[in-house]
Protein backbone atom coordinates (compact mmCIF):
# COMPACT_ATOMS: atom_id res chain seq x y z
CA UNK A 1 0.00 0.00 0.00
CA UNK A 2 1.23 3.49 -0.87
CA UNK A 3 0.41 6.55 1.17
CA UNK A 4 0.84 10.00 -0.33
CA UNK A 5 1.84 12.72 2.14
CA UNK A 6 1.39 16.20 0.72
CA UNK A 7 4.14 18.37 2.18
CA UNK A 8 2.37 21.57 1.11
CA UNK A 9 -0.66 20.59 3.22
CA UNK A 10 1.53 19.79 6.20
CA UNK A 11 3.28 23.16 5.85
CA UNK A 12 0.00 25.04 5.84
CA UNK A 13 -1.17 23.09 8.88
CA UNK A 14 2.12 23.57 10.72
CA UNK A 15 2.76 27.31 10.34
CA UNK A 16 0.17 29.94 11.13
CA UNK A 17 0.73 32.02 7.98
CA UNK A 18 0.03 30.51 4.54
CA UNK A 19 3.67 30.21 3.43
CA UNK A 20 4.55 28.37 0.25
CA UNK A 21 8.23 28.19 1.08
CA UNK A 22 9.79 25.42 3.10
CA UNK A 23 12.60 27.28 4.83
CA UNK A 24 14.38 27.33 8.22
CA UNK A 25 15.37 24.43 10.43
CA UNK A 26 12.58 24.80 13.00
CA UNK A 27 9.99 24.62 10.22
CA UNK A 28 11.73 21.62 8.69
CA UNK A 29 11.90 19.86 12.05
CA UNK A 30 8.18 20.51 12.61
CA UNK A 31 7.31 19.11 9.17
CA UNK A 32 9.48 16.04 9.81
CA UNK A 33 7.63 15.49 13.08
CA UNK A 34 4.30 15.64 11.24
CA UNK A 35 5.51 13.17 8.61
CA UNK A 36 6.70 10.78 11.33
CA UNK A 37 3.33 11.06 13.06
CA UNK A 38 1.51 10.22 9.82
CA UNK A 39 3.81 7.26 9.22
CA UNK A 40 3.36 5.99 12.78
CA UNK A 41 -0.39 5.88 12.25
CA UNK A 42 -0.17 4.27 8.82
CA UNK A 43 0.21 0.70 7.66
CA UNK A 44 1.57 1.65 4.25
CA UNK A 45 4.69 -0.03 2.85
CA UNK A 46 5.71 2.97 0.76
CA UNK A 47 5.25 6.62 1.65
CA UNK A 48 5.21 9.07 -1.26
CA UNK A 49 6.27 12.53 -0.08
CA UNK A 50 4.71 14.99 -2.52
CA UNK A 51 6.50 18.36 -2.71
CA UNK A 52 4.34 19.78 -5.51
CA UNK A 53 2.74 22.41 -3.25
CA UNK A 54 6.11 23.82 -2.22
CA UNK A 55 7.84 26.76 -3.89
CA UNK A 56 11.27 27.19 -2.30
CA UNK A 57 13.03 24.43 -0.38
CA UNK A 58 16.22 25.65 1.24
CA UNK A 59 19.16 23.50 2.29
CA UNK A 60 18.40 23.70 5.99
CA UNK A 61 14.89 22.43 5.43
CA UNK A 62 16.02 19.78 2.96
CA UNK A 63 18.38 18.54 5.68
CA UNK A 64 15.74 18.65 8.42
CA UNK A 65 12.94 17.07 6.41
CA UNK A 66 14.54 14.56 4.06
CA UNK A 67 18.02 13.76 5.40
CA UNK A 68 16.93 13.42 9.02
CA UNK A 69 13.89 11.38 8.04
CA UNK A 70 16.20 8.94 6.27
CA UNK A 71 18.66 8.97 9.18
CA UNK A 72 15.84 8.09 11.57
CA UNK A 73 15.48 4.80 9.73
CA UNK A 74 14.29 2.97 12.83
CA UNK A 75 11.24 5.27 13.01
CA UNK A 76 10.22 4.21 9.53
CA UNK A 77 9.36 0.74 10.68
CA UNK A 78 10.66 -0.86 7.50
CA UNK A 79 8.83 1.52 5.17
CA UNK A 80 10.17 2.86 1.91
CA UNK A 81 10.24 6.58 1.16
CA UNK A 82 9.85 8.07 -2.30
CA UNK A 83 9.85 11.76 -3.20
CA UNK A 84 7.76 13.30 -5.95
CA UNK A 85 6.66 16.69 -7.25
CA UNK A 86 10.18 18.15 -6.98
CA UNK A 87 11.33 21.04 -9.14
CA UNK A 88 14.94 21.19 -10.35
CA UNK A 89 16.16 23.53 -7.61
CA UNK A 90 14.49 21.40 -4.92
CA UNK A 91 15.98 18.29 -6.51
CA UNK A 92 19.43 19.87 -6.25
CA UNK A 93 18.97 20.98 -2.63
CA UNK A 94 18.00 17.46 -1.59
CA UNK A 95 20.76 15.91 -3.69
CA UNK A 96 23.27 18.19 -1.95
CA UNK A 97 22.24 17.37 1.61
CA UNK A 98 21.86 13.64 0.99
CA UNK A 99 25.29 13.45 -0.65
CA UNK A 100 26.73 15.21 2.40
CA UNK A 101 25.29 12.47 4.65
CA UNK A 102 26.01 9.59 2.20
CA UNK A 103 22.26 8.93 1.99
CA UNK A 104 20.03 8.27 -1.00
CA UNK A 105 16.33 8.22 -1.81
CA UNK A 106 14.17 7.40 -4.79
CA UNK A 107 12.52 10.33 -6.55
CA UNK A 108 9.92 10.55 -9.27
CA UNK A 109 10.12 13.52 -11.59
CA UNK A 110 7.34 14.48 -13.98
CA UNK A 111 9.80 15.26 -16.77
CA UNK A 112 11.22 11.72 -16.56
CA UNK A 113 7.83 10.16 -17.42
CA UNK A 114 7.53 8.61 -14.00
CA UNK A 115 10.85 6.75 -14.19
CA UNK A 116 12.37 6.59 -10.70
CA UNK A 117 15.68 8.37 -10.17
CA UNK A 118 18.18 8.22 -7.37
CA UNK A 119 18.84 11.33 -5.36
CA UNK A 120 21.89 11.51 -3.14
CA UNK A 121 24.91 9.30 -2.77
CA UNK A 122 25.32 5.67 -3.84
CA UNK A 123 28.27 3.91 -5.45
CA UNK A 124 28.55 4.02 -9.24
CA UNK A 125 27.79 0.29 -9.35
CA UNK A 126 24.66 0.73 -7.22
CA UNK A 127 23.56 3.50 -9.56
CA UNK A 128 24.02 1.28 -12.61
CA UNK A 129 22.21 -1.60 -10.88
CA UNK A 130 19.29 0.69 -9.98
CA UNK A 131 18.95 1.76 -13.62
CA UNK A 132 19.00 -1.85 -14.75
CA UNK A 133 16.31 -2.85 -12.21
CA UNK A 134 14.07 0.05 -13.27
CA UNK A 135 14.43 -0.99 -16.90
CA UNK A 136 14.06 -4.74 -16.49
CA UNK A 137 12.14 -5.24 -13.26
CA UNK A 138 13.03 -7.77 -10.54
CA UNK A 139 16.48 -9.33 -10.91
CA UNK A 140 18.64 -11.70 -8.91
CA UNK A 141 22.34 -10.98 -8.49
CA UNK A 142 23.10 -13.56 -11.16
CA UNK A 143 20.64 -12.00 -13.61
CA UNK A 144 22.00 -8.52 -12.90
CA UNK A 145 25.57 -9.77 -13.39
CA UNK A 146 24.59 -11.27 -16.74
CA UNK A 147 22.74 -8.10 -17.82
CA UNK A 148 25.65 -5.79 -16.97
CA UNK A 149 28.42 -8.24 -17.80
CA UNK A 150 29.74 -8.10 -14.23
CA UNK A 151 31.17 -10.78 -11.96
CA UNK A 152 28.39 -12.03 -9.67
CA UNK A 153 30.14 -10.70 -6.51
CA UNK A 154 30.02 -7.19 -7.99
CA UNK A 155 26.31 -7.50 -8.74
CA UNK A 156 25.65 -8.86 -5.25
CA UNK A 157 27.49 -5.93 -3.66
CA UNK A 158 25.54 -3.43 -5.78
CA UNK A 159 22.18 -4.96 -4.82
CA UNK A 160 23.19 -5.09 -1.17
CA UNK A 161 24.06 -1.40 -1.30
CA UNK A 162 20.67 -0.56 -2.83
CA UNK A 163 18.84 -2.68 -0.26
CA UNK A 164 20.88 -1.07 2.52
CA UNK A 165 19.70 2.37 1.40
CA UNK A 166 16.14 0.99 1.15
CA UNK A 167 16.00 1.90 -2.53
CA UNK A 168 14.81 -1.54 -3.68
CA UNK A 169 12.60 -4.23 -2.25
CA UNK A 170 13.92 -7.75 -1.78
CA UNK A 171 11.78 -10.71 -2.73
CA UNK A 172 13.64 -13.92 -1.98
CA UNK A 173 16.78 -13.89 -4.10
CA UNK A 174 15.54 -11.10 -6.29
CA UNK A 175 15.53 -7.35 -5.87
CA UNK A 176 12.85 -5.23 -7.47
CA UNK A 177 12.10 -1.53 -7.82
CA UNK A 178 9.79 -0.04 -5.19
CA UNK A 179 6.09 -0.47 -5.89
CA UNK A 180 4.88 2.98 -6.94
CA UNK A 181 1.44 2.35 -8.35
CA UNK B 1 32.96 64.69 24.47
CA UNK B 2 31.40 63.36 21.29
CA UNK B 3 33.09 60.94 18.92
CA UNK B 4 32.27 61.86 15.33
CA UNK B 5 32.04 58.94 12.91
CA UNK B 6 32.07 60.18 9.36
CA UNK B 7 30.11 58.15 6.83
CA UNK B 8 32.25 57.88 3.68
CA UNK B 9 30.95 59.74 0.62
CA UNK B 10 30.71 56.39 -1.16
CA UNK B 11 29.86 53.91 1.55
CA UNK B 12 30.33 50.28 0.53
CA UNK B 13 32.15 47.18 1.76
CA UNK B 14 35.55 48.73 0.95
CA UNK B 15 35.06 52.12 2.56
CA UNK B 16 33.41 50.34 5.51
CA UNK B 17 36.86 49.99 7.11
CA UNK B 18 37.29 53.74 7.60
CA UNK B 19 33.80 53.82 9.17
CA UNK B 20 34.69 50.95 11.53
CA UNK B 21 38.07 52.47 12.41
CA UNK B 22 36.46 55.73 13.51
CA UNK B 23 34.78 54.01 16.48
CA UNK B 24 38.13 53.17 18.10
CA UNK B 25 37.82 50.78 21.04
CA UNK B 26 34.43 49.02 21.27
CA UNK B 27 32.19 50.14 22.70
CA UNK B 28 33.33 53.78 22.57
CA UNK B 29 33.06 55.61 25.87
CA UNK B 30 32.02 58.92 24.33
CA UNK B 31 28.66 59.80 22.87
CA UNK B 32 28.71 58.91 19.16
CA UNK B 33 27.65 61.12 16.28
CA UNK B 34 27.38 59.35 12.94
CA UNK B 35 27.79 62.12 10.41
CA UNK B 36 26.25 61.17 7.06
CA UNK B 37 25.93 64.71 5.72
CA UNK B 38 28.57 64.15 3.06
CA UNK B 39 27.23 60.76 1.93
CA UNK B 40 26.64 60.61 -1.81
CA UNK B 41 25.89 56.92 -2.16
CA UNK B 42 25.61 53.95 0.18
CA UNK B 43 25.26 50.26 -0.60
CA UNK B 44 22.89 48.12 1.50
CA UNK B 45 26.03 46.81 3.25
CA UNK B 46 26.95 50.34 4.32
CA UNK B 47 23.45 51.21 5.51
CA UNK B 48 23.17 48.03 7.54
CA UNK B 49 26.58 48.85 9.03
CA UNK B 50 25.17 52.11 10.42
CA UNK B 51 22.16 50.31 11.90
CA UNK B 52 24.39 47.59 13.35
CA UNK B 53 26.57 50.21 15.03
CA UNK B 54 23.45 51.79 16.53
CA UNK B 55 22.18 48.41 17.70
CA UNK B 56 25.55 47.46 19.23
CA UNK B 57 25.73 50.79 21.10
CA UNK B 58 22.20 50.26 22.43
CA UNK B 59 23.02 46.70 23.52
CA UNK B 60 26.19 47.99 25.22
CA UNK B 61 23.92 50.47 27.07
CA UNK B 62 25.78 53.46 25.68
CA UNK B 63 24.15 56.85 25.33
CA UNK B 64 21.74 57.08 22.41
CA UNK B 65 23.90 58.07 19.40
CA UNK B 66 23.19 60.92 17.00
CA UNK B 67 22.85 60.59 13.25
CA UNK B 68 22.89 63.51 10.84
CA UNK B 69 21.06 62.71 7.61
CA UNK B 70 22.72 63.23 4.21
CA UNK B 71 22.64 66.77 2.87
CA UNK B 72 21.72 65.55 -0.60
CA UNK B 73 17.96 65.28 -1.01
CA UNK B 74 18.36 62.48 -3.56
CA UNK B 75 20.45 60.47 -1.13
CA UNK B 76 17.98 61.07 1.71
CA UNK B 77 15.13 60.02 -0.55
CA UNK B 78 16.90 56.79 -1.49
CA UNK B 79 17.72 55.99 2.13
CA UNK B 80 14.06 56.60 2.96
CA UNK B 81 12.93 54.39 0.07
CA UNK B 82 14.99 51.42 1.25
CA UNK B 83 13.50 51.84 4.74
CA UNK B 84 16.72 52.89 6.47
CA UNK B 85 15.30 55.83 8.44
CA UNK B 86 12.39 53.76 9.77
CA UNK B 87 14.85 51.74 11.87
CA UNK B 88 17.54 54.42 12.25
CA UNK B 89 15.02 56.53 14.17
CA UNK B 90 14.63 53.69 16.68
CA UNK B 91 18.39 53.57 17.32
CA UNK B 92 19.63 57.12 16.73
CA UNK B 93 18.55 60.63 17.44
CA UNK B 94 18.28 61.62 13.79
CA UNK B 95 18.94 65.20 12.73
CA UNK B 96 17.98 66.55 9.32
CA UNK B 97 14.88 66.50 7.20
CA UNK B 98 13.66 62.96 6.63
CA UNK B 99 11.51 62.57 3.53
CA UNK B 100 8.54 60.25 3.42
CA UNK B 101 9.47 56.99 1.74
CA UNK B 102 8.69 57.32 -1.98
CA UNK B 103 6.55 54.63 -3.55
CA UNK B 104 6.59 53.12 -7.04
CA UNK B 105 9.04 50.93 -8.96
CA UNK B 106 12.60 50.85 -7.67
CA UNK B 107 15.76 48.77 -7.67
CA UNK B 108 15.13 47.76 -4.07
CA UNK B 109 14.31 44.06 -3.97
CA UNK B 110 13.95 44.00 -0.22
CA UNK B 111 13.77 46.98 2.11
CA UNK B 112 15.90 47.06 5.22
CA UNK B 113 14.25 44.33 7.29
CA UNK B 114 15.00 43.25 10.84
CA UNK B 115 15.68 39.55 11.39
CA UNK B 116 14.69 38.56 14.91
CA UNK B 117 13.46 35.00 14.45
CA UNK B 118 12.50 32.32 11.96
CA UNK B 119 9.18 34.01 11.16
CA UNK B 120 11.15 36.94 9.79
CA UNK B 121 13.12 34.59 7.53
CA UNK B 122 9.85 33.18 6.18
CA UNK B 123 8.52 36.68 5.58
CA UNK B 124 11.71 37.80 3.82
CA UNK B 125 11.69 34.80 1.47
CA UNK B 126 7.99 35.31 0.76
CA UNK B 127 8.54 38.99 0.00
CA UNK B 128 11.64 38.59 -2.18
CA UNK B 129 9.99 35.96 -4.37
CA UNK B 130 7.71 38.65 -5.79
CA UNK B 131 10.50 40.84 -7.14
CA UNK B 132 13.46 38.47 -7.52
CA UNK B 133 12.31 36.97 -10.82
CA UNK B 134 11.66 40.42 -12.31
CA UNK B 135 15.11 41.73 -11.47
CA UNK B 136 17.32 38.63 -11.62
CA UNK B 137 15.80 37.13 -14.74
CA UNK B 138 14.43 40.25 -16.38
CA UNK B 139 17.28 42.67 -15.72
CA UNK B 140 20.34 40.58 -14.91
CA UNK B 141 19.73 37.86 -17.47
CA UNK B 142 20.03 35.00 -15.01
CA UNK B 143 18.13 31.79 -15.71
CA UNK B 144 14.87 31.40 -13.81
CA UNK B 145 16.39 28.63 -11.68
CA UNK B 146 18.94 31.16 -10.39
CA UNK B 147 16.06 33.11 -8.86
CA UNK B 148 15.24 30.22 -6.54
CA UNK B 149 18.87 29.74 -5.61
CA UNK B 150 19.19 33.43 -4.88
CA UNK B 151 16.24 33.11 -2.48
CA UNK B 152 17.89 30.06 -0.92
CA UNK B 153 21.09 32.05 -0.38
CA UNK B 154 19.02 34.81 1.22
CA UNK B 155 17.23 32.33 3.47
CA UNK B 156 20.42 30.62 4.63
CA UNK B 157 22.18 33.95 5.28
CA UNK B 158 19.30 35.23 7.39
CA UNK B 159 19.10 31.96 9.33
CA UNK B 160 22.74 32.41 10.34
CA UNK B 161 21.66 35.46 12.34
CA UNK B 162 18.88 33.56 14.10
CA UNK B 163 21.06 30.54 14.87
CA UNK B 164 24.46 32.04 15.60
CA UNK B 165 24.39 35.76 16.37
CA UNK B 166 22.74 35.64 19.75
CA UNK B 167 20.86 38.82 18.89
CA UNK B 168 18.84 40.22 16.02
CA UNK B 169 20.15 41.59 12.73
CA UNK B 170 19.21 43.16 9.44
CA UNK B 171 18.91 42.26 5.78
CA UNK B 172 18.46 44.33 2.61
CA UNK B 173 18.59 43.39 -1.06
CA UNK B 174 19.09 45.75 -3.96
CA UNK B 175 20.08 45.79 -7.62
CA UNK B 176 22.40 48.49 -8.91
CA UNK B 177 25.06 49.12 -11.51
CA UNK B 178 28.49 48.16 -10.24
CA UNK B 179 30.46 50.55 -12.40
CA UNK B 180 33.81 50.73 -10.63
CA UNK B 181 34.75 47.09 -10.47
CA UNK B 182 32.50 45.35 -12.98
CA UNK B 183 30.62 47.74 -15.24
CA UNK B 184 27.49 45.59 -14.97
CA UNK B 185 24.28 45.40 -12.99
CA UNK B 186 24.43 43.35 -9.82
CA UNK B 187 21.98 42.06 -7.23
CA UNK B 188 23.33 42.38 -3.72
CA UNK B 189 22.22 40.73 -0.49
CA UNK B 190 23.54 42.45 2.62
CA UNK B 191 23.10 40.85 6.03
CA UNK B 192 24.46 42.28 9.26
CA UNK B 193 24.10 41.63 12.96
CA UNK B 194 25.56 43.02 16.16
CA UNK B 195 25.96 39.60 17.74
CA UNK B 196 28.81 37.51 19.06
CA UNK B 197 30.60 37.08 15.72
CA UNK B 198 32.09 33.97 14.13
CA UNK B 199 35.05 33.64 16.50
CA UNK B 200 32.96 33.42 19.66
CA UNK B 201 30.34 31.28 17.94
CA UNK B 202 32.91 28.66 16.93
CA UNK B 203 35.40 29.02 19.78
CA UNK B 204 34.24 26.09 21.92
CA UNK B 205 34.50 23.57 19.08
CA UNK B 206 37.30 24.98 16.88
CA UNK B 207 39.80 27.01 18.91
CA UNK B 208 41.81 23.99 20.04
CA UNK B 209 42.06 22.66 16.48
CA UNK B 210 43.53 25.93 15.20
CA UNK B 211 45.80 26.47 18.20
CA UNK B 212 47.77 29.73 18.06
CA UNK B 213 46.23 30.59 14.70
CA UNK B 214 42.79 30.90 16.30
CA UNK B 215 41.19 34.29 15.80
CA UNK B 216 38.59 36.08 13.70
CA UNK B 217 40.30 35.12 10.43
CA UNK B 218 40.62 31.44 11.37
CA UNK B 219 36.97 31.37 12.48
CA UNK B 220 35.85 32.78 9.12
CA UNK B 221 38.04 30.23 7.35
CA UNK B 222 36.49 27.40 9.37
CA UNK B 223 32.96 28.55 8.55
CA UNK B 224 33.29 29.64 4.93
CA UNK B 225 36.04 27.36 3.60
CA UNK B 226 35.68 24.27 5.79
CA UNK B 227 31.89 24.53 6.29
CA UNK B 228 32.24 24.04 10.03
CA UNK B 229 29.36 24.81 12.37
CA UNK B 230 29.24 25.19 16.14
CA UNK B 231 26.49 22.55 16.25
CA UNK B 232 27.49 18.91 16.52
CA UNK B 233 24.68 17.96 14.14
CA UNK B 234 26.51 16.62 11.03
CA UNK B 235 23.95 18.26 8.73
CA UNK B 236 25.01 21.73 9.81
CA UNK B 237 27.34 24.01 7.88
CA UNK B 238 25.81 23.19 4.51
CA UNK B 239 24.13 26.56 4.01
CA UNK B 240 27.34 28.47 3.31
CA UNK B 241 28.64 25.55 1.23
CA UNK B 242 25.53 25.70 -0.94
CA UNK B 243 25.78 29.48 -1.28
CA UNK B 244 29.37 29.11 -2.48
CA UNK B 245 28.33 26.57 -5.13
CA UNK B 246 25.59 28.87 -6.35
CA UNK B 247 27.97 31.83 -6.49
CA UNK B 248 30.61 29.81 -8.32
CA UNK B 249 28.06 28.92 -10.99
CA UNK B 250 27.02 32.55 -11.53
CA UNK B 251 30.41 34.26 -11.01
CA UNK B 252 29.12 35.73 -7.78
CA UNK B 253 31.01 36.89 -4.74
CA UNK B 254 30.57 36.45 -1.01
CA UNK B 255 32.45 38.31 1.67
CA UNK B 256 32.05 37.95 5.41
CA UNK B 257 33.44 40.40 7.93
CA UNK B 258 33.47 39.51 11.60
CA UNK B 259 35.37 41.15 14.42
CA UNK B 260 38.75 42.15 12.99
CA UNK B 261 38.82 39.97 9.85
CA UNK B 262 37.17 39.73 6.48
CA UNK B 263 37.15 36.71 4.18
CA UNK B 264 35.94 36.72 0.58
CA UNK B 265 35.48 34.16 -2.16
CA UNK B 266 36.74 36.31 -5.01
CA UNK B 267 35.52 35.70 -8.57
CA UNK B 268 37.78 36.29 -11.58
CA UNK B 269 36.29 39.72 -12.34
CA UNK B 270 37.22 41.16 -8.94
CA UNK B 271 40.58 42.05 -7.41
CA UNK B 272 39.58 41.90 -3.76
CA UNK B 273 41.91 40.39 -1.17
CA UNK B 274 40.62 36.94 -0.04
CA UNK B 275 41.58 37.36 3.63
CA UNK B 276 42.10 40.61 5.49
CA UNK B 277 43.10 40.43 9.15
CA UNK B 278 43.92 42.98 11.86
CA UNK B 279 41.12 45.26 10.67
CA UNK B 280 39.47 47.69 13.07
CA UNK B 281 37.07 45.80 15.34
CA UNK B 282 33.39 45.98 14.44
CA UNK B 283 30.68 44.07 16.31
CA UNK B 284 28.88 40.97 15.00
CA UNK B 285 29.10 39.77 11.41
CA UNK B 286 28.50 41.43 8.07
CA UNK B 287 27.82 39.37 4.97
CA UNK B 288 27.60 40.55 1.38
CA UNK B 289 26.52 38.32 -1.50
CA UNK B 290 26.78 39.76 -4.97
CA UNK B 291 25.41 38.25 -8.19
CA UNK B 292 26.42 40.02 -11.42
CA UNK B 293 24.34 40.32 -14.56
CA UNK B 294 25.42 37.64 -16.95
CA UNK B 295 27.79 38.87 -19.67
CA UNK B 296 26.23 38.93 -23.16
CA UNK B 297 28.19 35.88 -24.30
CA UNK B 298 26.72 33.76 -21.50
CA UNK B 299 23.13 34.96 -21.91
Amino acid sequence: MIQTIRIGHLLRETVATPYRHLVTRPTGAAIRGRIQAVLAASECLTALLDFSGIELLDFSCADEVVAKLLLAAEDRDGRFLVLCGLREDQHEAIEHVLTHHHLAVTALRDEDDGTPRLLGWVTADAHAAFGCLCERGALSAGELAAALDWPSARAEAALEALAGHRLVQTDGERCCPLPLA
Amino acid sequence: MTRVIEVPATFDDRSFESFAAAFGEWPPEEKVLVDARGAQWASPYGLLGILTAGQALAEARRERPLLTAPTSEDVRRYWARIGFFRYAEELFEVHGKIPRAPTGPSDVLLDVTPIRGTDDVHAVVEKISESAARILHGELGLEMKATMRFSMALSESCQNIVEHAGTSGWVAVQAYTFRRRLGRRVAVIAVSDAGIGFRRSLESTQAKRFGERWGDGAALEAALIQNVSRFRDPGRGQGLAAIKRFLDQWQGKISIRSGTARLAIVPAWDEDVPLSEHLPFFPGAQVQILIPAQADETR
